[in-house]
This record gives C-alpha cells, structure tokens and sequence, in this order.
C-alpha cells in the first residue's frame, strides 16, 4: 500500500519539474520534439530507477550518523554526512557512464536511441535531485527507494512529453516573435505547473481530525506505540504516519 | 602535452590519484575542523533555547540572538535544570541539550525507548519549559526549540531549518511567524491539541490565542504543514509530563 | 580597457546579454526559479556562482591536458562538489552565521547546470585566464538575471526590497496601502518565477530582432 501512495505522490504530488523545477535545465533544451523527450524520459526513469537505490545502500550503510556500526562497535560516532555530496554524485556519474557503456555493447539499437541523452542526464539536477530528497525524507526500505526512484522519474517523463507535445502544436499557433521558442516554453511550463499545484491538496487531507485517545496516557506507552507502528508502517510520509496515530 | 589521456591504465591511474587526492583534501578539511564547528554549533543551541524563553537582542522586528560570547554564562544563569525524560523516568543531566533530536527519532523508530530531552528556564520568576521538536519541511529538515509554561502554553518558539525555500518556507524564522506562537494554547479543553498552522485562518491578525491555530506563510504550504506536523508528534510526548507536573 | 584584449572583453561583456547563460544557453535554471523569492537570496546566490565559476574554471582549465576524456565528466563534477564541500566547511567553522545563510545554497550550487554547461563548453579548451574570465562573465550574466526575477518578485510579492518596506506597511496601511493596493502572493509561487523569465526573454528578443528562434 505504501509502495502505491509513494509511487503516485512522487508522480504526481511531488513531481520533480512542476513542484520542485529540478531537471529544468534539459526539460526546456530537449523538449523540441516528441521523439526525443521520450528517449531523455525514458532514460531518466532508467538512471533514476538505479541511482536511488543505490544511493540508498550508500547513506545507510556509508553516510549516516552512526551506519558504519556494521564495521564494528567502535565505528558507531562517525558521522561521514559531509560527504554525501560527493558520493551521490559520484555514483550517478559513474553509473551514467557505466549504463552508457553496457548498453552500447549489448544493446546498439537501444544505444543509439538512448546513448546520446546518457551523458546529458549526468548533469541533469533531477537524478541528483532524487538521491538528495531520497536522503532528506529517510525513505525506509531498499524496496521503497526503488519505487520513489521509478516514480519520480515516471513523473518527469509525463512532463518532458506533455511539453514537447505541446510545443509541437505551438509551431502552428501565431505566438510573438520574439517570444518564440524558449519564451512560450519557460510560459507555457510557468502555467502547467500553477496546474499541478492543485495536485497539492492530495493525500494531506484529514490533518484536521482531533486527537481521540486519552492525553493522559503515559508517555512510556505512546511512544512504544508509535514506535511500534511506525516500524510496522515504516511510511516515509510523515504527515501519513501521524494521520495514523491520530486515527487510533 | 604528449601524454595518451585516452589509455584505460592512465584513466584508472588518474582517477585513483583524484580519489586520494580530493579524498585526504575532504578528510583533512573536515576532521581539522570538526571542533571549531561542534563548538558553534554547541553554542548556537544555547543561543537558541534562550531565544526561546525571551532572553534575546531582539529590536523592532528582527530576530537576534545573544552574542556567542556570552551564551554559555547567560545559559548557566537562566537554565535552572536540564531534564532528560525517558520511558517515564525523568533524570536531571547537564548535558541534556546536546542530545541529538534527529539520532532519538531513528532510536525510536528502530524500537529503543527515545530520551526526550527538556529544559527548565527561570526568568523573572516565572519558569520556562523548553522542549526540542524536529520534523520535515518541504526540501529537508525543520526544527524548533518551543518554550511553554506549566499549562502547555506557548511561552515563545525559535524555528529554524535546513533548505527551505529562501522568502517562503524559510520565513518560518522570522519573527512575524515565531512571534504569532506566543500565548498560543497547545491543548484544547485540557487535551493536547498542538497548534496547526492554518491557510484561511478566521483569524489573521492572531487575536485568539486558544484556537490552537496561526496564520500560515502564503505559498509555504508545505513547509507549514511540516510545522503542525512536528508540533503534534513531538510535543505530544511530553504531554504526561506536564501532566505529572500539575498533579504534584 | 588597457587591462583586457578586445577578445577577452568580449568574454566577460558577451554573456551579460546576447550570449546570457539563462535567456539563450538554456542553463541553470532550476536554482534561479527557486530561490528568486527574495532580493537577497538572489544576489547571495549571484555571488557564490561567480566564486565557483571562477575558481572552477581555473581549476580545469589547468588539468584540461591531464584529464583523461573518459571520465571527464566524473573529474568535473567532483572538483565542483570538492571544491563548495571544502568552502562550505571553512565557512562553518570561521564564519557561522554567514554559512547558515549559505548553506540553503551548496546543493543548488553542486546542481547547477552553469558550471557544468561552462567547464564543458570553454574550460576544457582554453587557456586559464581566459576561462576565467569567462567563468566571471558568464556568472554575471547569470546574476543579472536572478537579480532582476528576485526584484521584481519580492517587489510586487511582499512589497519589500531587501527586507525593506519599500510600499509601505500592509497591515498599518501606510504609503501604497492606504490607497488600497495589495501584494499579489501569487508573486511568490514558483510557477511566477518561470513566467517572469518568459517575460524577460520577451523584452530581451524584442530588443535584438538577431535572437528570435524559428520556432
């Protein structure tokens, strides 16, 4: 269920170019044509759908206060966050070029469709983008970054080919010269995304439901409660994880 | 040059010697200034917990802390006690302030019993109680420092975070948000409420102070969501110990 | 300017306007719509661009003989990342309160397709001077136009400039307000950010008929 409600949030709630404008960058450069936005989303949604996870395996394991504890107890204090950065970064760069070469050699025809976005996505601030958030947001699971991965990624994909269509269609419009091109596009984008903010509303409603339990409960036993459940749930969402708690 | 960049030994060679060389470069730069920045940012604490209970420079509208220097004595005189409240079992510890709120929220997901750290201010005879809260916002962390009385009213609050969006979310440290929080009522009918940060508030000018609600930033929806959010879980927990507070 | 050849000028005077890295090279973008809310987080991020940019560009421009093309793009990143990680730290540790003004920014800095777009496209062939000076033009044109989006939008969206209450103060009703005008909080939401910049590629290409696109 959560895997569900994650996949669609980041799709659509979350969605990587209309809430948070990362990747905008290549969204306007290679959004002319409908054929090639596929090509970049798809390869987005490929990059995007390795990268998180992988990424993932690095912060909990690498990264975080206190994840090197696996080594041993006396690497339990350190805290290497500050290297995130450079970590993630690191790793989509080198599965990007990894990805481009496995698929050159196994793959031509698909290369030659995908291959020459590849070295663009590298630059592309949504990968990044998804590993950070991914990070920020303390996705719970392996199964669950994946998911955020595809989603976020399935998410740019719908905006890059609702763009491109769109400017396809334009080149029969009378638009202003000089509003051509990349003017109507950073426009046109400006409006999509006052529309999805609607999708906003989404998923965050219900918050105003009073508490029901008693607030004279000790202390001792909600937090074991919440503790329990927020294992059991283990929702990235926080808002959702407290819907939950108030509900009961 | 007539060196052969494009050999495979020479790209493993130079990519080896970058690892090591940005690699010692980070490890040296962070652990040689590892102390100086724990130091601020011990420092910035106190600045922030007696920003709380009112002992701050502020002028006509901005936000000003103490000065650096003088914290750590003016912390001494006004932090009467500092407690450390887990599973119940209330403990004085004087280093309870530098308990990392961020480390017991994972303790506590994980199933560990969360300490809850809390302190106990006195300033012109009338006591503060100041509770650590943290949760997310729209990018990455929120947290705050809340300063409440024996009643669970709001005494005074100090927001701050990580990356929110500079001119919306990251409003959330300004005084004409923090300040709307003083006198504001945490419990409704003597349940705990928690104080939701409203769009379309009856109310805007703040003028009733137990409806459990202030007026939201426009266009930091998120981030204020992430802002009733945390209120409501974490300061839920301490509910049983003002409870125990009244009782005695 | 004795100082700078014809030539070189041109690098620094050329990205201001006809050859702007936001309105023609279709590069980092992302940061100047989310952060353009405000004045000061615009010139804040103008001035920690053209750091990066300069001393970035240098920096691979040096290694550019040595920097084996395979993994390039790995080598720049990496410097970019090194070198704002490295910045970020001293800040911390010597300058507090301005690395907490600053800290909002380090990703977006990391993420900026400018300094990639600029390593890639002139760093990796020119000379150091010379990329650096293009490294500083090409961050000035960039900070140019985050500084007019962030006037315009604090401007018409709180009323403020700088913090300052330029139009007076909208719940006492003084100056503009007491003639009943109003913030347009629309202003503030992202979406106006992009609208803004349509805007000034309109104005921009209506001034110099050699930049309109076919289509």
């Amino acid at each position: 269920m959560e895997h569900i409600e994650l996949f669609f949030k980041s799709i659509f709630i979350d969605n990587m170019v209309f809430a948070t404008f990362l990747g905008m960058c290549s969204y306007l450069a290679v959004s002319k044509k409908v054929s090639t936005a596929v090509g970049l989303g798809a390869a987005v949604i490929f990059v995007l759908a390795i990268t998180v996870p992988l990424n993932w395996l690095l912060d909990q394991y690498l990264l975080q206060p206190g994840a090197l504890v696996w080594l041993g107890g006396e690497y339990a204090d350190f805290d290497l966050s500050f290297l995130s950065f450079i970590m993630f970064i690191a790793t989509i760069a080198t599965m990007v070029q990894l990805v481009e070469i496995v698929v050159e050699k196994f793959s031509p025809s698909l290369y030659n469709s995908l291959g020459i976005f590849l070295p663009l996505i590298a630059v592309n601030c949504a990968i990044l983008g998804g590993s950070l958030f991914m990070q920020s947001r303390e996705i719970a699971t392996l199964g669950l970054a994946t998911t955020y991965g595809i989603g976020s990624g399935i998410g740019w994909f719908l905006a890059i080919l609702a763009i491109a269509a769109i400017r396809e269609k334009i080149r029969y419009s009378s638009v202003p010269p000089a509003l051509r091109g990349l003017g109507i596009t950073f426009i046109i984008t400006g409006l999509m995304a006052i529309g999805f903010m609607s999708f906003g509303g989404m998923l965050t409603g219900g918050d105003e439901e009073s508490p029901k339990e008693e607030v004279t409960a000790s202390v001792i036993e909600e937090t074991k409660e919440n503790s329990t459940l927020n294992e059991v749930e283990t929702s990235e969402d926080k808002v959702v994880a407290n819907n939950i708690k108030v509900n009961e | 040059m007539a060196m052969d960049t494009d050999k495979n030994s020479y790209t493993v060679l130079f990519a080896v010697g970058m690892v090591l060389v940005v690699g010692s470069l980070l490890a040296f730069a962070a652990s040689s200034l590892k102390p100086t920045i724990d130091e601020n940012k011990r420092l910035e604490k106190q600045q922030n917990i007696l920003y709380a209970m009112g002992v701050n420079e502020n002028d006509e509208s901005s936000a000003n802390f103490v000065s650096t220097a003088d914290a750590p004595d003016l912390f001494k005189k006004y932090i009467k006690k500092q407690l450390v409240i887990q599973g119940g079992e209330v403990s004085e510890d004087d280093q309870a302030y530098l308990i990392d709120v961020k480390k017991e929220q994972a303790n506590a997901k994980a199933g560990q019993e969360r300490r809850l750290p809390l302190f106990v201010g006195e300033k012109d005879g009338k006591s503060y109680y100041i509770a650590p809260i943290r949760g997310k916002g729209l990018w990455d962390a929120i947290w705050a420092y809340v300063a409440m009385d024996e009643n669970m009213v709001v005494q005074g609050a100090y927001f701050d975070h990580k990356g929110e969006t500079p001119g919306l979310g990251a409003n959330i440290k300004q005084r004409f948000f923090m300040d709307d929080f003083i006198g504001e009522h945490l419990k409704a009918n003597g349940t705990f409420k928690g104080i939701t940060v409203a769009k379309g508030n009856a109310d805007p000018k703040n003028l009733d102070k137990t409806d459990n609600e202030v007026d939201a930033i426009a266009g930091a929806t998120i981030t204020g969501d992430g802002v009733s959010a945390m209120i409501r879980s974490d300061l839920k927990l301490y509910v049983s110990y003002f409870n125990n507070l009244k009782n005695n | 300017m004795g100082l700078l050849s014809k030539k070189d000028s041109k690098l620094i005077l050329d990205p201001l306007a006809d050859n702007n890295p936001i309105t023609i090279q279709v590069l980092g973008i992302c940061s100047a719509l989310a952060i353009t809310a405000e004045l000061k987080a615009s010139i804040v991020m103008s001035i920690s661009v053209l750091f990066v940019l300069g001393v970035g560009n240098v920096v691979i421009s040096l290694l550019r003989n040595i920097i084996p093309s395979k993994i390039r793009i790995i080598v720049q990143l990496i410097v970019v990342a090194a070198l704002v990680i490295i910045v970020d730290q001293v800040l911390k540790a010597f300058a507090y309160e301005l690395s907490k003004t600053l800290s909002v920014f380090v990703g977006l800095i990391i993420t900026n397709c400018i300094i990639m777009g600029r390593f890639e496209a002139f760093a990796l062939g020119n000379g150091p001077w010379r990329s650096f000076l293009d490294g500083i033009g090409n961050a000035a044109g960039y900070g140019v136009i985050l500084i007019i989006v962030g006037f315009f939008r604090e401007l018409l969206g709180s009323g403020t400039l700088l913090g300052f209450k330029v139009l007076g103060d909208p719940i006492e009703k003084t100056g503009l307000y007491s003639l009943g005008y109003e913030n347009n909080g629309f202003m503030l939401l992202s979406p106006m950010a992009l609208i803004v910049v349509g805007i000034i590629i309109w104005v921009q290409r209506s001034r110099n008929k050699a930049l309109i696109e076919d289509h």
